[in-house]
């Protein structure tokens, strides 16, 4: 086993500048999907952290003696929402919330941090400041709420609230101040949940491929490697260590560039602030799951891709006409999308989500079938030869198409729907409404954003394995006069032709449906977000493929393509 | 059987056609013509001034052993590499003065070209791939793949339209690339190595095949081979060693004696 690693390390030092390009290639695409994961993952964590930290604001009827009364207000100071906790102690032995000390008694306060250095809105709370709402009972770093003390006499522990549930809690008898999860973090964990997959979904798939191109590539090295006489078993060994050590590599580079990124992603604003750094640490034990768990993944996917080469030792890929893409996926999917309504409002969460990601699953089956129609009917009409080139490697290979345009066809139509929406109410209830609006659309604008990141990365991989893939020919279509700019720009095509028609078409129909809601006064800042997102990722989705063209350049003047 | 190609006859449109600079024809009736070409890489001399020429419709072999500068001849004879001195002349004009875009116009235009294997874009159909060069040379779609079509009967290619280069035998691949090679009606059809990944029977076929396609279609041949069998098919042999070339000998001709 020792001498199987050692080979396989020495292979790879000795891959020359191509091969070493390759592994690059994969490390970097394993390390920009492992920081996503860790940032699906850290977003389910941070949003149960908040749903976690604001429970002590939910009260629950006592089922025993009760020992408090409290009761939740909350107010507004200009366009900032200040939460106020209403409390009158009834008997002995009653503990503050966590992170709040101590209880106040009557005409007492404990103030937020951001509330107690704002002295305009200190002011609503005169009395005696007896302390301060720590981090442990704070929704967001700037959250302003105050926990006012009472005694069980005064007007709102005796009042009923009859106003909007999001606006205030009736006062009610506790036991303790543990509280539960109110509806509306559920809410947003569900979303969170949500977004999770729809980040998670597209770089499985892309990653496996990242995987499997790697493997790929070392085809005609591995079919040597049979020739000379390595068993199945060793060969299989030697591809999988080479594919977990590259991917391991990734992994930590991954990791490392989620911890560059924390900072930054701190500070996006959802339910009306931004985050603890705490809250995008998704734990030790997450973090070394995704660790462990994207090497053995990239594993996998490899040992699936060497199948071919492992059965014969001439197994060096040859490309045959593919079965064309059945019509049942379609009908699959409109299957699994029918489902969906079909649940009715009654299914529990977990329910939704599962069955919200077998329509995406059934989505991502649909999307290749699509792809594939795209490049036969832009094969069909081409008349330059880039066209052409283009439209069959549609048809031939839809799935890499598609992988790279999942994300932002999945997303668009939420972040075209959203982007349009204005969230500006003048007061109380409306004014939640707004605010879950405005959530809504910087989730789905961040993870269109992820999903662009995940396009832009793809495309680079998918131009460049395709460049090494086919070195050989472009060299020798180059010796033979053709100009290389035909052969970049089928390269650009194959990716920004089904961009355009599956994400930019998800996009504009979101905005389509969102424009009749919207005609009276569309959200300027949400288009320019929107356009800003879109503009990015095209031009990130071109760049990347730019980048690749000096690679073609270097395999396409390589002097010598025959080994002579 | 070559029949049906001089019934297309379609010269390319002038319009891609490459101006190339006028020049006294000084050499007799030669199509192609190198001159003293020398090349270096580094400390290793691959050509030391080498004189060849090759006249209308012949069939030259150049042969060798590896690394006897065979390969680095028919580079700078198809301009795809300049010499370091010496000139290449293309039907009495200078063309390896030309630029790269010059070059690489001349190689779509005037040239064809065969190789070992890999050459065939592996997503297109056979008659898109022989299609390509003419759809670059801004031929309408249906007009080319039209044309690129009459040269599969006549190769013995006929009902393969549709395949692609997978589904294709060795020796079914290199006759797509003849006829890709000859689409164009170049000048000078190159070959390197061209039954190098072929049996010998499927190779004797394919420089039949490519010899007479050649010829049929008046323009010159010129292969690179280490392969006394595959320099038979053709009219001249030029033995490269060391960078030079040994005097001309028939090919045919000693074959024949064996």
């Amino acid at each position: 086993m020792t001498r199987l690693l050692d080979l396989t390390w020495r292979l790879i030092r000795g891959g020359g500048s191509r091969g070493l390009l390759g592994s690059s290639l994969t490390v970097v695409a394993v390390a920009v999907s492992t920081a996503l994961l860790l940032f699906a993952v850290a977003v389910n964590v941070a949003f149960a952290g908040r749903a976690e930290r604001a429970a002590w604001r939910n009260p629950v009827t006592a089922t025993g003696t009760p020992r408090a009364l409290e009761a939740v207000r909350v107010e507004f100071a200009g366009d900032r929402v200040i939460t106020v906790v209403h409390v009158a102690v009834l008997g002995l032995g009653v503990r503050p919330p966590r992170g709040v000390s101590p209880l106040p008694g009557p005409g007492e306060f404990v103030l937020s941090p951001a509330l107690a250095r704002d002295p305009s809105a200190a002011r609503r709370f005169p009395g005696k400041v007896v302390g301060t709402v720590g981090d442990d009972a704070l929704v967001h770093p700037g959250e302003l709420v105050a926990v006012a003390g009472h005694a069980p006499g005064d007007a709102v522990m005796t009042a009923t609230w009859r106003g909007d549930h999001r606006l205030g809690v009736s006062a009610t008898k506790v036991s303790g101040f543990a509280g539960a999860q109110d509806n509306m973090a559920v809410g947003y964990r569900v979303l969170a949940a949500l977004a999770g997959v729809l980040m998670i979904v597209p770089l499985l798939v892309f990653g496996g491929a990242a995987a499997r191109l790697t493997v790929a590539r070392r085809d005609q090295r591995l079919a040597a490697l049979r020739l000379a006489g390595a068993t199945p078993g060793q060969v299989v060994a030697m591809t999988v260590a080479e594919a977990v050590m590259t991917a391991l590599a990734g992994a930590v580079l991954g990791l490392v560039l989620y911890a560059a990124a924390a900072p930054s992603l701190q500070r996006i604003e959802i339910t009306g602030g931004t985050w603890f750094a705490s809250d995008l640490w998704p734990g030790i034990l997450p973090v070394a799951a995704v660790l462990a768990g994207v090497p053995l993944l990239v594993g996998l996917s490899g040992i699936a891709g060497l199948r071919r080469v492992v059965v014969s030792p001439l197994g060096v890929a040859r490309r045959a006409t593919p079965p064309a893409m059945r019509f049942v996926r379609v009908v699959v999917l409109m299957g699994a999308l029918a489902l969906v309504p079909a649940l009715g409002a009654g299914a529990r969460p977990t329910t939704i989500l599962v069955v919200l990601t077998l329509a995406f699953l059934a989505l991502n089956f649909a999307g290749a079938w699509v792809v594939g129609l795209i490049g036969r009917i832009s094969a069909a009409g081409a008349r330059t030869p880039a066209r052409l080139l283009a439209g069959r490697r549609l048809a031939d290979d839809p799935k890499s198409a598609w992988r790279t345009v999942s994300g932002v066809a999945l997303t668009g139509f939420v972040a075209g729907f959203t982007g349009i929406l204005t969230p500006s109410a003048e007061a109380g209830s409306d004014r939640m409404t707004a605010l879950l609006l405005h959530d809504v659309r910087v989730g789905t604008l961040v993870v269109l954003a992820v999903s662009f990141l995940i396009a832009i990365v793809s495309a680079g991989v998918t131009a460049a394995s395709s460049v090494l893939d086919r070195r050989q020919t472009y060299a020798l279509l180059r010796l033979a006069g053709t100009p290389l700019e035909v052969l970049d720009r089928a390269r650009r095509m194959e990716t920004l032709v089904p961009l355009t028609i599956m994400g930019g078409g998800s996009i504009l129909t979101g905005v389509l449906c969102a424009a009749p809601f919207a005609s009276l006064s569309p959200s300027r800042d949400g288009v320019l977000t929107l356009l800003c997102c879109v503009v990015l990722g095209f031009g990130g989705v071109v760049a990347a493929g730019a980048l690749t063209r000096p690679l073609l350049r270097a395999v396409a003047t390589d002097p010598a393509p025959r080994p002579d | 059987m070559l029949d049906a190609m001089s019934t297309t006859p379609t010269p390319p449109p002038t319009s891609v056609m490459p101006a190339l600079p006028a020049m006294p024809h000084t050499s007799g009736h030669a199509v192609l013509e190198g001159r003293a070409l020398r090349k270096s890489f580094g400390p290793t001399v691959a050509l030391a001034g080498v004189d060849i020429a090759i006249g209308r419709g012949e069939a030259v072999a150049i042969m060798g052993p590896s690394g006897s500068g065979k390969s680095t001849l028919l580079h700078c004879l198809a301009g795809i590499t300049r010499p370091d001195s010496g000139e290449v002349h293309l039907l009495g004009g200078r063309i390896d003065t030309l630029g790269e875009r010059g070059r690489s116009a001349l190689r779509r235009t005037r040239f064809g070209f065969v190789f070992q294997f890999g050459q065939l874009l592996p997503e297109l159909p056979a008659d898109e791939n022989v299609a390509l060069p003419l759809m670059l040379g801004d031929v309408s779609r249906t007009r080319a793949v039209q044309q690129a079509r009459s040269w599969f009967g006549p190769l013995g290619l006929a009902g393969l339209e549709g395949r692609r280069p997978g589904e294709l035998s060795g020796g079914q691949a290199q006759r797509v690339a003849i006829a890709r090679a000859l689409v164009t009606r170049p000048a000078v059809v190159f070959a390197d190595e061209p039954t190098g990944a072929l049996d010998q029977a499927t190779g004797h076929d394919t420089m039949r095949l490519l010899v007479e396609a050649t010829k049929h279609n008046d323009a010159c041949l010129v292969v690179v081979t280490h392969d006394p069998g595959v320099a038979a098919w053709c009219d001249r042999v030029a033995e490269v060693r060391d960078g030079a070339i040994l005097p001309f000998r028939p090919a045919r001709g000693e074959v024949r004696d064996r």
